[in-house]
């Protein structure tokens, strides 16, 4: 028996049944949030092919660009950008593939109509969903910033942890409730969705200056700092861990960036909430939005 | 009763049975299995949206692939003769670079489709099409929509970015050779890559762009090879995305930057010369294009084989 979330014994009565408590659908609600986390938590030591193709790979990829500057003999501080964007876009790739498409996903394989017959929360399965990926993402962001820092010999000068621990946290909160939200719209576009995740990459790398300080875009890198929390959350850490770099200049100061974040945090969250809940009306209104190949 | 004789039909033996079908596929047959091929991966690439928003999605990720470096370039104070100079080496190589990309992953994200999201790989593989064929197949209509890419980032770079290329002086018969002879190994790149992800599960989607930008460091795309230490300048020179993308430049560009030789580079040191001139270029990318399509095809027989072994083809995972 699982003595963490114990079965709660049922009745002979079905009225009684049907009548959850608030600590008993908390109760449900965390643990499909545990399971859901779970497949990719645990899945992480089912298939170790990951430790190549998801931490050597993208680490030889971060090095391509890092080999440009080396080239073109830029600034030392360059590469440390270059690091710490190819380290974060662990998270913007977790949060394309395996956050927004993610509903969608689950549709093509059968299982989003148990999602919806279940008696849970679709949020916490969203949640769920964001607790493992952060898990996922964020093992392969530290290698690809460990192994990148003593190989390119970056040297951070953070000094404000008070303040860089929780943007970290606020940018991560953001992005995964940005992930969160389009789940339900990617659920809605359908077969875009698998072309929408592919060009939410490239073109966001660029609008969020992965490589180089978004400062340098002016008005569209001001766009992305209001839009994308990948882009102001990855310019807050710069300013933080490379204090007085002059390319950084232009942008908000990082405690600004971070009120932008929990903006950013709570329309996501909300919006998300409000999605989901659309969805599941359609999904029963219109019965096909949960069934396969629909 | 015996099934009467097909009239005029020499293959029916007059019991309904067709040998020809048991004894393998001819020439005609395998045309006709990689054209269906080629055409169900431009169906499936192309026929989820009208052609106007289909055509946006194919160039808004090498455009953004090109600026994403093009602005690295211009920050760190490319300006002058010798950024100009860089900046078309960059820029050519990045436009390139699509197309291969789309190569390297087609015959991979195929496998990963039609198992995962579609669950017709297991259809396909037993239909009369080798499976290989099918694939490569596949593989072809991604580098179609892949060198799209190329060519509006081009036309992009030319019109936007200032790009001068001039047409008179382009080497067209080494373009066109290069061209031919580099998409095989491009393709058998993907179909290695391929007999990864039938071993693998639901999250190799992100397997071939880790791959590719992987060989990016290793193939003169956006740098030459000679600022790489000397082993992986030596992956680089077996590497025919090397080879593909030093030709097609060296034809678009002739008398360019090379990202091949160069001061300090490996190749100068082994051969005493400086730069590869465009037979040996050819004759480079032919010999490392054969030997890494037959190893992608041995790779690809032997991932086929254990996976019918152990039913991976049917396999559905998630996470």
């Amino acid at each position: 028996m699982n003595t963490l979330f114990p079965t709660r014994e049922t009745t002979a009565d079905p009225r009684t049944d049907a009548d959850w408590t608030g600590r008993r659908a908390f109760e449900t609600n965390l643990r499909a949030l545990v399971g859901r986390a779970y497949p990719r938590v645990r899945g992480l030591g089912r298939e170790p092919s990951w430790i190549f193709f998801e931490i050597l790979l993208p680490f030889l990829g971060t090095s391509a660009f890092v080999l440009v500057y080396r080239a073109l003999q830029a600034p030392e501080a360059y590469v440390g950008f270059v690091v710490l964007g190819g380290a974060m876009s662990a998270f913007w790739l977790n949060v394309v593939w395996m956050m927004a498409g993610q509903l969608y996903w689950e549709k093509s394989q059968g299982n989003l109509e148990l999602y919806f017959a279940a008696p849970m929360s679709l949020m916490a399965v969203l949640l769920g969903m964001a607790a493992g990926g952060l898990f996922m993402s964020g093992t392969r962001s530290l290698a690809i910033l460990l192994i990148s820092t003593a190989l390119f010999g970056v040297q951070f000068h953070l000094t404000d942890w008070a303040l860089a621990v929780p943007v970290f946290l606020l940018t991560m909160t953001a992005l995964y409730g940005l992930g969160m939200m389009l789940a339900s719209l990617f659920l809605l576009w359908g077969r875009e969705a698998f072309h929408l995740t592919n060009l939410a990459i490239e073109p966001v790398y660029f609008i969020s200056g992965l490589n180089f300080p978004v400062a340098r875009l002016g008005a569209l890198g001001a766009v992305a700092i209001a839009t994308i929390p990948f882009a102001v959350g990855l310019d807050a850490l710069r300013q933080l861990a490379f204090p007085g770099m002059p390319g950084l200049a232009g942008t908000p100061s990082p405690q600004v960036e971070a009120l932008i974040l929990v903006a950013m945090t709570v329309v996501f969250l909300v919006a998300s909430q409000r999605l989901i809940r659309v969805i599941e009306r359609m999904a029963r209104s219109r019965g096909s939005l949960s069934i396969r190949w629909q | 009763m015996n099934a009467p004789a097909v009239v005029g039909h020499p293959a029916f033996d007059g019991n309904g049975f067709d040998p020809a079908r048991a004894e393998g596929i001819g020439l005609a047959d395998t045309r006709r299995h990689l054209w269906t091929a080629i055409r169900l991966g431009w169906q499936v690439e192309s026929n989820w949206t009208d052609p106007l928003l289909f055509f946006i999605y194919t160039v808004a990720k090498p455009v953004a692939s090109l600026l994403l470096l093009v602005f690295m370039v211009q920050i760190v104070g490319g300006t002058g003769a010798s950024g100009e100079a860089v900046r078309t080496f960059v820029v050519l190589g990045s436009a390139l670079w699509a197309m291969l990309i789309a190569g390297i992953a087609g015959p991979a994200w195929s496998v990963l489709d039609d198992r995962e999201r579609y669950r017709m790989l297991k259809y396909l593989y037993v239909s009369p099409a080798t499976f290989l064929l099918v694939l490569v197949g596949r593989g072809v209509s991604k580098l179609a929509v892949g060198a799209m890419g190329t060519v509006v980032a081009l036309l992009f770079a030319v019109v936007v970015l200032g790009l001068r290329v001039d047409l008179a002086a382009v080497n067209w018969p080494m373009l066109v050779i290069t061209l031919l002879l580099g998409l095989p190994p491009v393709l058998a790149l993907g179909i290695g890559l391929a007999a990864v992800c039938l071993q693998t599960r639901q999250e190799s989607w992100s397997y071939p762009e880790a791959f590719a930008g992987a060989l990016f460091l290793v193939s003169g795309v956006v740098f030459p090879l000679s600022i790489l230490p000397a082993p992986a300048q030596i992956v680089g020179l077996v590497n025919p995305v090397t080879w593909w993308v030093a030709g097609v430049r060296g034809a678009i560009l002739p008398g360019g930057a090379s990202s091949v030789g160069g001061a300090g580079s490996l190749w100068v040191t082994l051969t005493g010369t400086a730069i590869p001139d465009a037979v040996t270029t050819i004759v480079v990318l032919l010999l490392t294009g054969s030997v890494s399509t037959l190893s992608a095809i041995a790779l690809f027989r032997v991932s086929e084989r254990r996976a019918r072994e152990r039913g991976l083809l049917d396999r559905t995972t998630g996470s």
